[in-house]
């Protein structure tokens, strides 16, 4: 592990390197964009990857907390005039407040009774959304002003440069993050709750208060990243912002890339959405891409479950092992 | 050290365990008995805290804990095996070691130094049941024997007082069974109390000093091993239950 | 919120109970599905749009009454449902944790697919009675959904006939029961599976058809139409038949009750508090059975 972590290290920092300058050497508006949702999809999927690839728990509820992220730094824009790269961070522990209360509400439910309640929690965030249109402005939907710093908005050629960096950064930190707790004890206990949750509490690990831990964790970032994308497209309403199809992308992504890996999610990321973006320039309107992604969807979770990363180390790992004598077991 | 009082279970119309009241002494081996279906297990699982009692209570050092999760139970020192052996079957050896908690806290739980210092006391405990060379083995890879020796060492892992052991000796071959019987004779002389579900006669005669007898969800005799052994209630229950198809 | 006077009142449950009827009919398949195959089929409601279609464009084409459609098709979409179960959910491996994931992207990709096709245009049955209004003792009652009760109720008794009588029903019984039980007694559950999820179908089907003429719809409406039955299975208990019937009696009340009290925005908030709800404070809903859990 330790001799793979180097040489991983010099693929992280070529990657980095490339997404630093990306935005210098791709003029072009239409990538720009792509990329920043492409990382923006990363994070998504890292995210929910802590519960739902670590600890095993499928939620397809997570666009909840993105939307209620982009709600809170919209409101907190126009109401406060605080502007969303500083005041996304710090909103997102607002989300992550309200994950723990709802989480603590919800894990006690498990497997495909907890993806029901999921389900539901977007449907409820949205109506509740759509109906309390003295505060969220109703299916009219919440538009801020044009991007910009300090009341200068930022010109058209460069206005997506900005985002392309902050959420650089919150992808970085949700790695991180993500990485942080897959080496801690914490991490190992989330695995243990998906391997086999009883015998997780029998050797003390406290499964409830990592479950809602996690989800927790995993909200937080998802808020942030909701309230970049509220600001980046200037507009949200329920319809668009609460959508369980956005819970099932990040989950599409995560599982294609490899569930509970690291890297999985953000591979998935890289590929699924430059590959979605294709789709619906070429063939035009949802009801393809609704389509292409059930479909996909499908034959992921019936033929390659385990995603790409961990179908090709194991692999790899294979091809390693052939030829070596297997140690006799007594 | 740990009491039971008049505890009762029941699943749908079955009673698994009715009004069931034993004690175990600190320090002691006592074993626990009894034909199948006789509530050995259901009562394991009530005093490791898989299930509540429908009445009673359960005491440990005076506390009751009849109602804790069982994560709160195994900081309060009580650890389990299971009849089954239970793995984490996709983790290694040492992992497997090392993922059980001894207490939660910010610090236990986010620091990697934790890690390292289990580690070392890991592979010691390994070391005790010797498999030390199996730490980087997948768990499924290992013998059934094996197994039995990794989850009973991972369970020493949280310094438990109490360990109730279910069946260690189940399927298991002789020589692996000496091995476990020296094992707790060790940790018993180090302090640890032992309370053992378990079929093999000759283990539970030669390795506890106390035996509880359960039949049909009760206690229905209790004391040294050669005083069980000559009691017609004991015989009874067994030879008695062998008559009906399976109890 | 408004209190209605008491004939408001009365005029509002009965439009819930015959409403309530026919959610009983839609949700029928999907308990059964689940208590045969421990499978939450969130598909169901992309089948009840699927019927909906199908016997909208027989209404368009051949006039053909929706009610009378039926007969067309639920058993097309039995066989649908059969194929789909015998070549594509046999497959799973880990019901419990992957069958809700493989069935919603079931449901999105025919969700897609119907969409594609007859695009997003909202449309409805409107047969000549569509407008037609029964009146009895002061009170109104439509004739679509006074039909559509009816048509439901018949359905569910031939359900109930099919599951009470039939050797196919005791086999389907036996295996909602204990499965591993089943199979030692010598029923055929693969078998069973793929004629129960045919069958669950087939009801959508029904449900569809008379969805069609009740209520207005398109492609993406299969999501408000999953919750709705999934909160209704969940109440009455996954599984239970009886309980799917009841829990959706007070639902289709509940929500209209909503409706008139409240605001219609707010109704559908019924469904989704009920699911939320009663899967984390009684997940065995109103009769289903308790499921142990560990150990």
């Amino acid at each position: 592990m330790k001799r793979l972590l180097s040489s991983n290290g010099l693929w992280i920092g070529i990657a980095l390197l490339a997404l630093l300058i990306f935005p210098l050497i791709q003029r072009s508006q239409y990538y720009q964009h792509v990329m920043v949702m492409t990382m923006m999809a990363a994070v998504l999927a890292s995210s929910w990857n802590i519960l739902g690839g670590y600890a095993g728990y499928t939620s397809l509820g997570h666009a909840a907390f993105f939307g209620l992220g982009g709600y809170l730094v919209a409101l907190a824009h126009n109401y406060f005039g605080w502007h969303p790269f500083v005041s996304t961070w710090f909103l997102g522990f607002v989300v992550l407040g309200v994950a723990l209360v709802l989480g603590w509400i919800s894990l006690r439910t498990h497997g495909s009774a907890f993806v029901v309640v999921t389900i539901a929690m977007v449907f409820i965030f949205r109506l509740v959304a759509l109906n309390l249109s003295n505060i969220t402005n109703g299916a009219r939907g919440l538009t801020q002003p044009r991007p910009g710093w300090g009341g200068v908005p930022w010109s058209p050629e460069f206005i997506k440069v900005p985002f392309h960096y902050i959420m650089l950064i919150l992808l970085c930190i949700t790695i991180f993050a993500s990485w942080r707790i897959r080496q801690s004890k914490f991490g190992l206990g989330l695995i243990a709750i998906r391997e086999d949750e009883g015998k997780a509490e029998a050797v003390g690990i406290n499964t409830m208060l990592y479950k809602v831990l996690a989800f927790g964790f995993s909200a937080y970032f998802m808020g942030v990243a909701g309230g970049i994308y509220s600001y980046f497209f200037t507009y949200i309403d329920p319809q668009f912002i609460f959508d369980v199809f956005t819970g099932v992308t990040m989950v599409l992504i995560a599982i294609l890339g490899g569930r509970g890996t690291l890297w999985g999610p953000v591979l998935g990321a890289f590929i699924m959405e430059p590959l979605g973006n294709w789709v619906i320039g070429t063939f035009g309107g949802t009801q393809i891409h609704l389509t292409i992604f059930g479909g996909v969807l499908l034959v992921v979770m019936l033929f390659m479950p385990q995603g790409i990363l961990p179908t090709l180390s194991d692999a790899i790992r294979q091809r390693k092992k052939a030829g070596m004598v297997k140690a006799p077991s007594p | 050290m740990l009491e039971v009082n008049q505890i009762s279970k029941a699943f749908g119309g079955i009673k698994a365990v009715s009004g069931c009241s034993m004690s175990v002494e600190r320090g002691s081996i006592t074993g626990l008995i009894g034909p199948n279906g006789s509530g050995k297990t259901t009562l394991f699982n009530m005093i490791t805290g898989f299930y509540p009692p429908d009445s009673g209570s359960i005491l440990l050092n005076n506390q009751p804990i009849q109602n804790l999760l069982p994560s709160q139970i195994c900081h309060r020192g009580i650890g389990r095996t299971f009849q089954i052996t239970r793995l984490f079957w996709k983790m290694t050896v040492l992992e497997n070691m090392i993922v059980p908690v001894r207490h939660t806290g910010w610090r236990t739980l986010f620091s990697q130094g934790v890690k390292k210092h289990e580690e070392e006391r890991a592979m010691g405990l390994l070391d005790l049941v010797g498999l030390t060379q199996y730490s980087d083995e997948e768990a499924l890879k290992l013998s059934f024997g094996q197994q039995k020796l990794v989850e009973f060492a991972a369970i020493l892992m949280s310094d438990p007082d109490l360990i109730l052991l279910d069946e260690p000796a189940g399927g298991v071959n002789p020589v692996m069974i000496e091995k476990i019987m020296g094992l707790v004779e060790d940790l018993n002389q180090q302090g640890k109390t032992f309370l053992v579900v378990e079929h093999n006669m000759r283990l539970v005669m030669e390795l506890c000093q106390h035996i509880i007898v359960l039949d049909h969800g009760q206690k229905i005799a209790e004391g040294k091993p050669a005083a069980i052994q000559n009691n017609p209630i004991v015989l009874e229950a067994y030879l008695g239950s062998t008559n009906h198809a399976g109890a | 919120m408004t209190l209605p006077s008491t004939h408001l009142l009365i005029q509002t449950i009965i439009l819930g109970l015959l409403v309530g009827g026919v959610y009983a009919l839609m949700s029928s398949g999907l308990t059964l599905i689940f208590g045969v195959m421990r499978v939450i089929n969130v598909a169901h409601g992309a089948f009840l749009i699927l019927a909906a279609y199908s016997t909208y464009w027989l209404f368009q084409l051949t006039g053909l009454d929706p009610i009378i459609s039926i007969a067309l098709t639920a058993p097309l979409l039995f066989g649908l449902g059969w194929v789909i179960q015998r070549y594509i959910l046999s497959r799973i491996e880990n019901p419990e944790r992957s069958s809700v994931i493989i069935t919603f992207a079931l449901a999105v990709t025919l969700e897609g697919l119907m969409g594609t096709f007859w695009k997003t245009t909202i449309r409805s049955v409107k047969p000549e009675y569509a407008s037609e209004v029964l009146k009895f003792a002061s009170y109104r009652f439509p004739v679509t959904r006074l039909a559509g009760f009816a048509a439901a109720l018949l359905v569910l008794l031939i359900l109930y006939l099919i599951l009470q009588r039939t050797n196919l029903g005791r086999a389907i019984r036996a295996t909602i029961q204990d499965r591993n039980a089943a199979q030692l007694v010598g029923v055929n559950v693969q078998m069973v599976s793929a004629v129960t999820f045919g069958i669950g179908i087939a009801t959508a089907a029904a449900g569809g058809s008379l969805l069609s003429m009740i209520y207005s719809f398109n492609a993406s409406s299969q999501t408000d139409w999953i919750t709705r039955v999934l909160s209704v299975i969940v109440l009455g208990g996954m599984g239970s038949l009886p309980g799917a019937f009841v829990a959706a009696i007070i639902l289709g009340v509940m929500e209209q009750l909503t409706a008139v009290v409240v605001t219609l925005y707010w109704s559908p908030i019924v469904f989704y508090l009920f699911l939320f709800l009663t899967l984390i404070f009684r997940p065995q809903g109103l009769m289903g059975e308790i499921v142990r859990e560990k150990a």
